[in-house]
């Protein structure tokens, strides 16, 4: 019994050391952090002004806000699609919804890199490039196939014979939809709304092929990082990493081992 | 009536369709044009310039090497988290914190725990051992770090996986088992491994076709040295513009690697089927 809390000590570390290096690259003095040749793991010389400069100094506001619209435009997108077609492959037959199910996880597979550039080259004519728009659909792909699944089920769980009964008492689809089902699935799709604003929040490739100039966040930090604006990369990592850890607790019912197995699995 | 449920599927089918396996097959097939617009291997063979050899192995390496350690350290955090203990509950919502972290700062913090001057890997090891090590010094510590930056961040998604295969095995398999006299080694390799293949199936097509696309930590980490096949993707792209064809030879060349791995995880682990 006692190798369990052994396994616990190690297992709890190693998720969260890198955590607590970010935190400490944060509100440190660079002498301490960035700028020691060895580092120390205590926090020594706490300050806000790491902070205070990198969100006043660069631009921050601007990948900010792209990086929140494109999140909620994705997460608007995915759900107003998701929730048909989550809906649909419900009252399906299993045998015809799930090659419908697979076909869309497999495309969730396709490198984003390889899509990117084709959408990139189309996207310059159609004048979509450097837009959020632009960016936002390309993100959608990575987020419906999700969306659709997570509703697909929501809605599988809500039994049939409520609908008929609705059915039998006169009330057509819109009135079935509105007034029984989607009350019922509401937990389910505020959760894909929120994987899906999640997803978009951290997504890389995508912005960073389609939006190279003007960006999110995450390019913002890419940028950052890598022309040794190191402190604005760590003060901007950590503003990013809080709502998602919130969200993350938020969600953590819906992150489930087998969830993600039976879609496969079928 | 029976048409109503295909009628709603389609937009989201169609949205797919469109967005994606046109742009691939475009991709696929730009890729073999040359610039006057006939087909010929032009671009691949040019792609030898680029060390695409070393870029192929590199993707292979870094595959494998984070999906060996994301099994491992998965079993090891769902071995853990399938027992009763005091700090259950706690233990477990901390393995599922990297899940949420963005691939970006997932990178941003790992390059700051690898540095070769001013590290915390190394002021640790310094502590410990009184050693420096340059993680970058040859390009498989390089890429090492390129893997456990990834298993880092996507260990969570494996130990879920695997959490719920334990699950799902009846306990008396152990019990009968153990008063047959099988010690934990044999009871892992003759009833955890044979009952988990399907749950490993899924974890190793969902992280492997994943590994084969790390772009950001890579990009982050070691920039393209050693490349990877997406920085060689996003190299050529960025530095041929609005020449794409290198570019979509390499990702062709990344595309078919992933679609050869799918079948290969597949053919071994049945299908993820019972």
């Amino acid at each position: 019994m006692k190798l369990v809390y052994l396994g616990a000590l190690i297992v709890g570390a190693y998720f969260l050391f890198p955590l607590y290096v970010l935190v400490l690259l944060a509100f440190n003095e660079p002498s301490s952090t960035l700028l020691a040749k060895y580092p120390s793991l205590l926090p020594l010389s706490l300050t806000l002004n790491n902070l205070k400069a990198s969100l006043q100094g660069s631009e921050f506001l601007d990948p900010f806000m792209k990086s929140l619209e494109t999140a909620t435009l994705v997460g608007l997108v995915t759900i107003l699609l998701a929730v048909p077609a989550g809906y649909g492959l419900s009252r399906l037959p299993r045998s015809i919804s799930y090659p419908f199910l697979v076909l869309l996880l497999v495309t969730n597979m396709m490198p984003a890199i390889v899509i990117g550039i084709p959408i990139a080259v189309e996207f310059i004519k159609l004048h979509l490039f450097e837009s959020v728009i632009g960016l936002a659909l390309a993100q959608t792909l990575v987020t419906l196939p999700i969306a659709t699944f997570i509703i697909q089920g929501t809605f599988s769980s809500i039994p049939v014979d409520l609908e008929n009964q609705a059915r039998i008492d006169g009330a057509g689809l819109f009135r079935r939809l509105f007034s029984i089902l989607l009350p019922l699935a509401a937990p389910g799709i505020a959760a894909a709304f929120l994987i899906s604003w999640m997803f978009s929040w951290d997504e890389f490739t995508y912005a960073i092929l389609l939006i190279p100039f003007h960006s999110t966040l995450p390019v913002t930090i890419y940028l950052d990082v890598t022309r040794g604006n190191l402190l604005a990369g760590v003060a901007f990592s950590l503003i990013f990493t809080l709502p998602v850890i919130v969200l993350t607790f938020a969600l953590q019912k819906y992150l489930r081992g087998e969830y993600l197995a039976g879609g496969i699995k079928g | 009536m029976k048409w109503t449920p295909f009628l709603l599927v389609l937009p989201a089918v169609a949205y797919i369709t469109i967005f994606s396996f046109f742009p691939t097959i475009d991709a696929v097939y730009l890729s073999f044009l040359d610039p006057h617009g006939g087909l010929s291997l032009k671009n691949y063979q040019e792609l030898g310039y680029f060390n695409v050899e070393g870029a192929i192995l590199d993707t292979i390496l870094v595959t494998v090497g984070a999906l060996v350690i994301q099994l491992a350290l998965g079993f090891l955090v769902a071995s853990v988290l399938s027992r009763e203990f005091f700090g259950r509950r706690a233990l477990s919502t901390i393995t599922i914190i990297p899940m949420g972290i963005a691939t970006v700062v997932a990178a941003v913090t790992f390059s700051f725990i690898f540095q070769t001057s001013g590290g915390y890997a190394n002021t640790v090891l310094h502590s410990l051992f009184n050693v420096n090590v340059n993680w970058y010094q040859s390009p498989v510590s390089s890429l090492l770090v390129v893997m456990l930056a990834d298993s880092w961040k996507n260990t969570p998604i494996v130990s879920l996986i695997l959490l719920a295969g334990l699950s799902s095995i009846p306990k008396e398999l152990y019990y009968s088992a153990a008063i047959d006299g099988a010690g934990p080694i044999r009871r892992f390799i003759h009833i955890t491994l044979p009952n988990l293949r399907s749950f490993i199936g899924v974890a190793l097509i969902l992280r492997g076709v994943q590994e084969f696309n790390i772009f950001a930590l890579p990009l982050i980490l070691i920039g393209d040295h050693p490349p990877l096949l997406t920085t060689l993707v996003y190299n050529l792209y960025t530095t041929t513009f609005p020449e794409v064809g290198l570019a979509l030879a390499a990702a062709t060349v990344l595309l078919g690697f992933i679609l050869v791995f799918m079948g290969v995880v597949i053919k071994l682990t049945g299908g993820g089927s019972q």
